[in-house]
């Protein structure tokens, strides 16, 4: 991805986006944490069966956005980034199939180890599915002002 | 962070203010809010942007620049908040979404809302926001028993 050096550090430094799904026509926004995995340019996010209504959301449209707009604990300067996608849902393997982004997780919730130690208390929250976003379309707001255009970026 | 939800509300057939639905005091405690809509090409359309409570209780969103959000049409507002941890992570985790339509005024687009969804981890924990989400993910299971079965 051919994007400035404020961009890529919002992907790989802020903690959470705000997620839209379409629920029959109707924009579904809720935060979620993320993972940005630079090899394939590739959004990913993961969800427990527990909230998984965004996940009937996407299989039946897999439109969605990721918005990066909260800079909080990441670090890293105020911007703004959407990222226009196009979802895969895949809930072949929810007992493992999530697991091999534990090291990202680990590196955003430190303490997430203490919630795994309690996996057999935390059962239907560790049943996960995993939803690989293809970014098709990227806006940013350097500095955050979205009273000016925005700058598109070149996937 | 995942989706949660400890109220949601419908408007019905009755005619609602942005009152009857969300608490000035509440929504006070966001610095600003996510608007979303669908786009011209089917996806969903987000930007972040300032927003002010008039003396009424209206939600005045200030105008963001980008591609026209039509007015009058449908858009999902998330007003949400995270505490950051100066060791990694996060707390304090609430938000507010409000669904609602907008409408010009004087320069901000004014939102009427018509259903919310809320969570707030100091009024409802996690452990038991978990308990009461148990019914959506049976019921995800039994979507995936066909394929397990075949």
């Amino acid at each position: 991805m051919n994007a400035p050096s404020w961009v890529r550090d919002v992907f790989e430094h802020y903690l959470i986006c705000e997620f839209t799904s379409i629920d029959n026509g109707k924009p579904v926004t809720f935060p979620l944490l993320f993972f940005y995995n630079d090899d394939g340019h590739r959004f990913v996010v993961t969800s427990s069966i527990l909230f998984s209504r965004k996940i009937e959301h996407m299989k039946k449209n897999p439109k969605v956005s990721l918005l990066f707009s909260n800079p909080e604990g990441s670090g890293v300067e105020k911007h703004v980034v959407l990222v226009q996608g196009v979802a895969k849902c895949d809930d072949s393997d929810l007992d493992h199939g999530w697991e091999r982004y534990l090291p990202m997780w680990r590196k955003k919730e430190p303490y997430i180890d203490g919630f795994l130690a309690a996996r057999e208390q935390f059962a239907w929250f560790w049943k996960r599915i995993v939803v690989e976003v293809e970014p098709k379309k990227i806006l940013a707001w350097k500095n955050g002002d979205t009273a000016k255009p925005a700058e598109e970026i070149n996937l | 962070m995942e989706e949660r939800g400890h109220r949601e509300t419908r408007g019905g057939n009755q005619p609602l203010t942005s009152l009857d639905l969300v608490d000035p005091d509440r929504l006070s405690r966001f610095r600003y809010g996510v608007v979303t809509w669908i786009d011209k090409d089917g996806f969903p359309f987000s930007v972040a942007t300032d927003f002010l409570l008039s003396e009424n209780g209206e939600i005045l969103l200030k105008r963001p620049s980008v591609p026209a959000i039509i007015t009058g049409g449908r858009v999902g507002v998330l007003f949400n908040h995270i505490t950051g941890i100066p060791t990694g992570g996060y707390t304090d985790r609430r938000y507010i979404l409000v669904w609602g339509r907008v409408s010009e005024d004087k320069g901000f687009l004014k939102l009427h809302a018509e259903e919310l969804s809320e969570w707030d981890e100091k009024i409802l924990p996690f452990d038991k926001l978990c308990a009461a989400a148990v019914p959506q993910a049976k019921r995800y299971l039994e979507s995936l028993q066909p394929s397990i079965d075949a």
